[in-house]
């Protein structure tokens, strides 16, 4: 084995770990010498820093890498979403936890590189043994991370994550070792090499629904989301920020590599998907109507998001998985930018209720208007990335699950494209509230920089990647066509 | 004149009305009146060129966008584009015109507004179903604010239904388009392909209702109509003219340019269907307004009454109905635009009711002649008195009908009729009313001002000059009827 290119490889990852083991130390060091806990704003800078240098470190991991080993891949893929999860977690850093200061920041921080290096690893591997390990080390780090500062509240909603979390896991740790019996091997090319040379066998298909039975969980796909609202509205801001976009768009992936490379070859899945995604987008949408917390209400839109990326997911080819990508990456950073803005109206107000965000636009234009952007992108208005997104991997899956000229999945598109229309119902109730109502108290917000920056971000690349979709799409879609052409 | 300056104008202004610092607050409306004024020269001299010098190819803009999906920025301008585009910018200065005084939030209004022009300019512009389709979604949000904060009745409620009709619409547009998208393999979205595309049956007979309905629900087709009446009473007077002026005719664009060209053997099927939906709704919403006390749900409800003649010119499918469609589509703009000004911004400003039995008190043709005299003619030509726009378009509907559907020509008819009695009733009531008892004397009230007399002639231009000589306006309106695109459906038997 060629370690100094797996140590280049793993670079990033590398400086993560240093990262988190240094908050660690310093934690310590700090309490030991001066009996208080690590400036929370030393805490967070020291992690930012980390994930600035593993970003600009991703860079300089060459684009050409052999993989150095099976348990890890080396693709497109791996490259463009090692990068998206980077910045992601960097914009969740940089959100303050908004209802109370975290006491321990040291270990908090720490917590979120570890996670951090689990969702890397999560999108950069092939092998379903390092999927699951890579998974696990994300969960059970945000499982805690949600824990913090210790309050009814987030206990409650950490203890609801961990346990639907827990056993799921255990789900698709079954699913997976079904799927060894299948194929006796975990690596996904011979899975599919396999499933091309005698089909899919009753054992397979048992551990291909286990297994998405623990994806759904990751994924927040109806019915597995029971755990969803009360962690969006339970937890502190920065992991909850975590949770909503970065572990949303690892699970994408990881998905699509078990599903598209994996079980491609099969169309069995497909129909038990697309129950899913239909059970998903109608929940979700329906119970978000009813929402009275935006961070509930996200929760739900959560929900009904994972339902439109199955759908893109059933397609079943090249271009539909990749626009499905495309759209997890484009959603994640909406509703990172609307929880954001939540955040920030509830460190002024102290309430994440729809009232509260009662004429936005007069006490805080900017945020009012990152609020439009974000919601509108998640309705799929366009010209923000969300339509381009919503669309091309709507027509993508209408498409590639073309058979013999008639479109099986054109009733799950159709359904999808209603419920994608009511849900412009609930974050229209949320504009409506702070473009169109007076304000009730007149203090303007004021927020930190980082704070403005975790806003004004996922806004503005909302609206270039509206413009200019194949920006991101069309790298994205290629790769994804590189990883299929692996089969 | 290059026609993307329309465009180019509209999202310009929006962008400077925003940038503007807020002691110049008062000045967007400066702004907003130049942007509209370099859209509508730009359509009136591009329209005359384009009589000229037919010869001339048509100017049209494709360039590269979305290279994975196949979406490119085509825009084009040929004769109908052009008509719609001279169309948008008339009601688009009208209705800056009539919002000379709005004195809350006009940074954000005029911004709003604006990007409703622009919206409006690129559907007509597009030649890529995506980019039209983009242009088309970006008008909803815009039209949500602009009814929900400066709107008067009930204008939340008018605001989200009206939101909630477009983009259910739009769903359905959305999945049409897909399905012809990936029937037609995947790999480009423009209009001329799409349009070439073979299509099974099968597809065009669930896909075409499916489209050309999405693109109808905004041309308030009945009984997906009924947000129109609730949306135009709700909105703001510059609201009101948009929306019923331009915005319904987007849906009826969409329907004439997307709908019906992809899916021939679809419409084939269907336009029986279509044709009873339309006939019914030109009868429903002239019998409705008939019993209106609000004289803007009068507008309202005559406004489906209109649209829905253009639907019927649509489902006739022939020459005449694909040009009379269009026809109306721009006398209908204009009218709405000019009735729905009148009676929400000249007459609401000064007694402050819309109400029909109270605006008797008011003796409305003494205190405000030129009000009156608008109106008058506002309601002549939207009667369809020859010499007005409204004559020609209807006519050539019937015409339309009668080679397709002549049984349908008497109900038609009989719609048109009722149009005249309750526009004249409206007429009487509203304007030329006897007091029966002297209460009060008839309150003072203040003269027109220049904006709005400069409104109501230059929409009245309009019409009077589509009525009086319609050749160039047919003229521009067939070169589009002769293109390929229309060939499958012309030549239908």
């Amino acid at each position: 084995m060629n370690y100094s290119a797996l140590f280049l490889q793993l670079l990033p990852e590398t400086v993560l770990l240093l990262t988190a083991l240094g908050l660690m130390g310093a934690a310590i060091a700090s309490e030991s010498r001066n009996g208080k806990a690590l400036p929370n704003k030393v805490a967070m800078g020291v992690s930012a820093l980390g994930i600035l240098v593993a970003a600009v470190l991703q860079t300089r991991v060459p684009d050409a890498l052999a993989s150095t080993t099976p348990l890890l891949a080396a693709d497109g893929v791996t490259m463009i979403f090692k990068w998206v999860i980077l910045g992601l977690g960097l914009l969740a850093v940089l959100l303050p936890p908004a209802k109370r200061e975290i006491p321990n920041p040291g270990e908090y921080y720490a917590m979120i590189q570890f996670s951090l290096i689990g969702l890397m690893l999560a999108v950069a591997t092939n092998h379903l043994l390092m999927l699951f390990v890579a998974l696990e080390l994300a969960s059970l780090t945000l499982y805690l991370l949600v824990g913090f500062p210790r309050t009814a509240r987030t206990t409650e909603a950490s203890l609801k994550y961990f346990l639907f979390g827990g056993v799921s896991a255990a789900f698709m740790l079954f699913g997976l070792s079904l799927i060894y019996g299948f194929c006796p091997s975990p690596y996904l090319p011979d899975v599919a090499a396999k499933l091309a040379e005698s089909g899919l066998s009753p054992i397979g298909a048992a551990g291909i629904v286990m297994v998405l039975v623990g994806l759904g969980f990751k994924l927040a796909a109806a019915p597995f989301h029971f755990w969803a609202p009360d962690v969006y509205q339970g937890g502190p801001a920065t992991s909850v920020g975590l949770v909503v976009a970065a572990s949303k768009v690892a699970g994408m992936v990881v998905l699509v590599r078990f599903l598209v490379l994996g079980f491609g070859g099969t169309e069995g899945w497909t129909t038990g998907l697309s129950v899913v995604a239909a059970v998903s987008m109608v929940a979700g949408n329906l119970l978000a109507l009813a929402q009275q917390s935006v961070r509930r209400l996200l929760a739900y839109s959560a929900v009904a998001n994972t339902g439109y990326l199955l759908v893109g997911v059933c397609g079943n080819g090249a271009l539909s998985s990749g626009t499905a990508l495309f759209y997890v990456l484009v959603y994640g950073l909406g509703t990172f930018g609307a929880f954001a803005v939540t955040a920030g109206v509830e460190r002024e107000t102290g309430s994440d209720s729809v009232e509260s965000f009662a004429g936005l636009v007069k006490r805080s234009p900017m945020l009012a208007l990152a609020l439009l952007v974000c919601l509108a992108s998640l309705a799929g208005i366009p010209p923000l990335a969300g339509f381009a997104g919503k669309f091309a991997m709507f027509s993508a899956a209408l498409k590639e699950g073309m058979s013999g000229g008639s479109m099986p999945l054109a009733w799950l598109v159709g359904l999808a494209a209603v419920m994608s229309a009511i849900s412009l119902y609930y974050y229209i109730s949320v504009l409506k509230q702070a473009f169109v109502r007076e304000p009730v108290s007149g203090s303007g917000c004021k927020l930190p920089v980082a704070h403005v920056l975790t806003v004004v971000v996922p806004a503005v690349a909302l609206v270039v990647l509206g413009l200019f979709p194949g920006l991101l799409m069309d790298p994205i879609a290629d790769a994804v066509a590189g990883l299929l052409a692996m089969k | 004149m290059n026609p993307a300056w329309t465009l180019i104008s509209a999202f310009a202004g929006a962008l400077l009305v925003l940038l503007l610092p807020a002691r110049m607050a008062v000045h967007s409306r400066v702004v907003a009146l130049v942007a509209a004024l370099i859209g509508m020269v730009t359509g009136a001299v591009d329209c005359l060129i384009r009589l000229r010098h037919p010869e001339h190819a048509v100017w049209s803009l494709d360039c590269e966008w979305i290279p994975s999906m196949g979406a490119r920025f085509h825009l084009e301008a040929d004769g109908l584009t052009l008509v719609l585009m001279l169309l948008t910018g008339v009601v688009a200065i009208a209705g800056v015109l009539f919002s000379w005084n709005v004195n809350q939030r006009q940074r954000a209004f005029f911004a709003w507004f604006l990007m409703i022009i622009g919206g409006v300019y690129g559907v007509f512009m597009s030649r890529d179903v995506f980019l039209m389709f983009v242009f088309y979604e970006m008008v909803i949000l815009p039209k949500f604010m602009l009814i929900s904060i400066w709107g008067s009745t009930n204008r939340e409620y008018g605001a989200m239904k009206l939101t909630m009709y477009s983009i259910g619409a739009s769903a359905l547009i959305l999945l049409g388009l897909a399905a012809a998208y990936a029937g037609a393999g995947g790999t480009s979205f423009d209009l001329m392909h799409l349009a070439s595309a073979e299509y099974s049956t099968g597809l065009q007979a669930w896909a075409f209702p499916v489209l050309f309905l999405g693109f109808t629900i905004l041309g308030g087709i009945w009984p997906f109509h009924t947000w129109a009446p609730t949306g135009h009473v709700a909105a703001p007077t510059a609201g009101s003219m948009l929306l019923a002026g331009v915005v319904m005719k987007l849906g009826a664009f969409g329907a004439l340019m997307v709908a019906m060209p992809l899916f021939p053997e679809g419409f084939a099927m269907w336009k029986g269907m279509i044709a009873g939906l339309a006939i019914i709704g030109v009868m429903y919403g002239a019998f409705t307004a008939l019993q209106q006390k609000d004289l803007k749900f009068v507008i309202g409800y005559s406004s489906v009454s209109h649209m829905g003649m253009v639907v019927l010119g649509l489902a006739a499918g022939t020459h005449w109905g694909l040009r009379g469609a269009a026809l109306q589509m721009v006398s209908h703009g204009v009218i709405a635009g000019l009735l729905f000004g009148i009676a929400g911004r000249v007459v609401y400003a000064r007694t402050h009711t819309r109400d029909l039995d109270e605006l008797e008190g008011f003796d409305l043709w003494r205190t405000l002649p030129g009000a009156a005299i608008g109106f008058t003619l506002a309601t002549a030509a939207s009667m369809g008195l020859p010499g007005f726009s409204g004559f020609v378009a209807e006519i050539s509907v019937a015409i339309g009908l009668w080679q397709s559907f002549p049984w349908l020509v008497p109900l038609l008819v009989l719609g048109i009729i009722v149009t005249g009695a309750f526009s004249l009733r409206a007429l009487q009531k509203g304007f030329f009313a006897h007091r029966k008892v002297a209460k009060v004397d008839a309150p003072d009230l203040p003269p027109l001002t220049w904006p709005e007399i400069t409104a109501i002639s230059l929409l009245l231009l309009v019409s009077l000059s589509i009525g009086i000589y319609p050749k160039p306006w047919v003229t521009l309106i067939d070169e589009t009827l002769r293109s390929p695109l229309f060939h499958s459906i012309l030549s239908l038997p």
